[in-house]
């Protein structure tokens, strides 16, 4: 197993992955931070912790599933374009040890790209002196939250991307998901929580009310059925993935 | 099952729907030979290699190993097996050394046979390009190197000389037939060139549309080539009456009288004879059946291979 992880590592050296999703996550955080900028200029009070958290965690809902589709993909493609899987067979490796070791390869990249988001709000929020200090609990959250709906989206994704050789079908999905996880929002929630990608918001600690006086940031308690809903989503995708790739014939 | 055969298939056949891509094939390889497994396209080779190795499920029969069984077995049977089935895979983005390296560590083997197995292939000057920079000739070597990797005691090959100019064949060719006695390894290859089988093989086994239809040792299918003297009289039947009183066995066959296995001096006394009993002989002929004749007798096909 560890063999395997650490050869999926070695095999996406000069993919340019890392770079993909440092750029992706730039373009994502410019436009955060931009955003957020503004309304403090229009609104002081909103120069807080939540308000970075916030928007980050509804702008993932646009990033995060492409971001995902692209490396999830990138990770798998290379198989198919070597025709490698039936040498990787004949030599002894399983499919469902290729199959996790794909998972938990994509999944570490996408980790570090959280944990360097999370990074950066940080920074922002002390160059635009926040009150208090970073919000420890809040970035915790986050940092959970994100990550268990990108295993979810990924378990997807990796199960499109190795049945389906074609990989515009696999980026289609992520930039399908990407648009909901974009206008989830503006679902009732009974319909919005169909859809994984639109659990960026549901999981993230911070939400917004908007009323007709005045809007806020307040902090969003954590829900169990959300989670379960999700953990639920991950392992079901997971396992019809791997049992499907694993009886696909060579 | 002998004690030295390293392949036995029984009654192995693959149904796709109703079609059977493999129908009831006993392979039998021995341990140091170079077993030919010689058909047209479509003939059920590369999905026969592919069950071999497990990449295909059989519908019917069973597969032994090393004597091991291949459902029961399967990694330690693979750990002694190397294998190119169909065109080679690779890494594009990798260079031919890293590549090697991803096989080294599956194989978990010395860099000693990452080096030596690209200088069999001639590969070692090239290793630091990038494999989807190859020529089509080279990542077909790349692919021998990676299955030649771990030195396995079977190597199994499925059309190794395609995409490779006529040296490149010959190199390839060479290879191996100094395999079994360089290494110890038994090689199994698939071709759909007979020529190829006819320089290579040291056994070998005709499929066509799935059915094993010869299997022999290569000597077996050459002396099926031996040759014949076709002979034409002013008058056939009273010629060979005549050769009959002789100790000659002619055979008429459309108008010819046929002899098997006459050496030249009795050709001569022959015509000889014929001429001093007033029987005008028109013409005498020698016809050889090539291996190819012979292919397409076995496998019922008046078409190009």
């Amino acid at each position: 197993m560890i063999t395997t992880l650490r050869l999926e590592y070695f095999k996406i050296r000069r993919k340019r992955i890392g770079i993909m999703i440092l750029l992706f996550l730039t373009v994502e955080i410019l436009w955060a931070f931009m955003s957020i900028s503004r309304s403090i200029a229009s609104n002081p009070e909103h120069a807080i912790w939540e308000s970075v958290i916030f928007t980050i965690s509804s702008m993932n809902g646009l990033f995060m599933p492409i971001i995902s589709a692209i490396v999830v993909s990138r990770i798998c493609d290379m198989e198919h374009k070597g025709e490698t899987w039936k040498m990787l067979v004949a030599t002894n490796v399983s499919r469902g040890q290729l199959y996790v070791a794909k998972y938990l390869c994509a999944n570490s990249l996408l980790l570090l790209g959280i944990l360097t988001q999370t990074l950066l709000m940080i920074m922002f929020g002390l160059i635009k002196d926040f009150p208090g200090s970073p919000p420890s609990d809040l970035f915790a959250r986050f940092i959970l939250g994100t990550l268990l709906i990108t295993l979810a989206v990924t378990a997807l994704q990796q199960w499109i991307s190795l049945v389906i050789k074609n990989q515009a079908f696999a980026l289609c999905l992520g930039m399908l998901g990407g648009f909901i996880g974009m206008t989830a929002g503006l679902f009732p929630a009974t319909i919005r929580h169909i859809f994984i990608w639109s659990y960026y918001l549901d999981l993230s600690p911070i939400t917004y009310l908007f009323s007709e006086s005045s809007s806020t940031y307040m902090k969003q308690p954590v829900d169990v059925v959300i989670i379960g809903i999700a953990v639920i989503m991950t392992t079901l995708f997971y396992i019809a993935g791997r049992i499907h790739v694993s009886r696909q014939e060579i | 099952m002998t004690a030295s055969a390293i392949v036995q298939t029984q009654n192995l056949s693959k149904k796709y729907g109703s079609f059977n891509s493999v129908n009831r094939v006993d392979l039998h390889v021995q341990e140091g030979e170079i077993y030919g497994f010689l058909g047209p396209n479509g003939a059920g080779k590369t999905t026969t290699l592919k069950m071999l190795l497990g990449l295909v499920k059989p519908s019917e029969g069973t597969i032994k190993i090393f004597g091991e069984s291949l459902n029961k077995n399967r990694p330690s049977i693979l750990h002694r097996t190397g294998s190119l089935i169909e065109s080679p895979s690779y890494y594009g983005h990798l260079t031919g050394l890293e590549n090697m390296k991803v096989m080294q560590q599956l194989r978990n083997v010395p860099d000693k046979n990452v080096d030596e197995a690209l200088r069999i292939v001639r590969l070692e000057n090239h290793k630091n390009k990038k494999t989807e920079q190859y020529s089509l000739g080279m990542k077909q070597r790349l692919g021998i190197a990676m299955a030649l990797l771990a030195f396995p005691k079977l190597l199994i090959l499925d059309e190794p000389t395609n995409g490779l100019d006529p040296a490149g064949i010959g190199e390839i060719r060479e290879l191996i037939k100094s395999l079994p006695s360089s290494y110890g390894i038994t090689v199994l290859l698939s071709s759909h060139l007979l020529s190829e089988i006819d320089q290579i093989a040291t056994s070998v086994g005709i499929i066509s549309e799935g059915n094993l239809l010869f299997q022999g040792k290569m000597e077996t299918l050459r002396k099926k080539s031996k040759s014949s003297i076709f002979l034409k009289t002013g008058d056939n039947s009273k010629a060979e009456h005549l050769l009959l009183t002789q100790g000659y066995c002619p055979v008429e066959s459309d108008n010819w009288l046929v002899f098997e296995n006459l050496i030249d001096t009795k050709v001569a006394e022959m015509n000889k004879f014929l001429v001093d009993h007033n029987i005008p002989v028109t013409r005498i002929e020698e016809h050889k059946k090539s291996l190819e004749n012979i292919f397409l007798e076995i496998t019922g096909k008046e078409r190009s291979l």
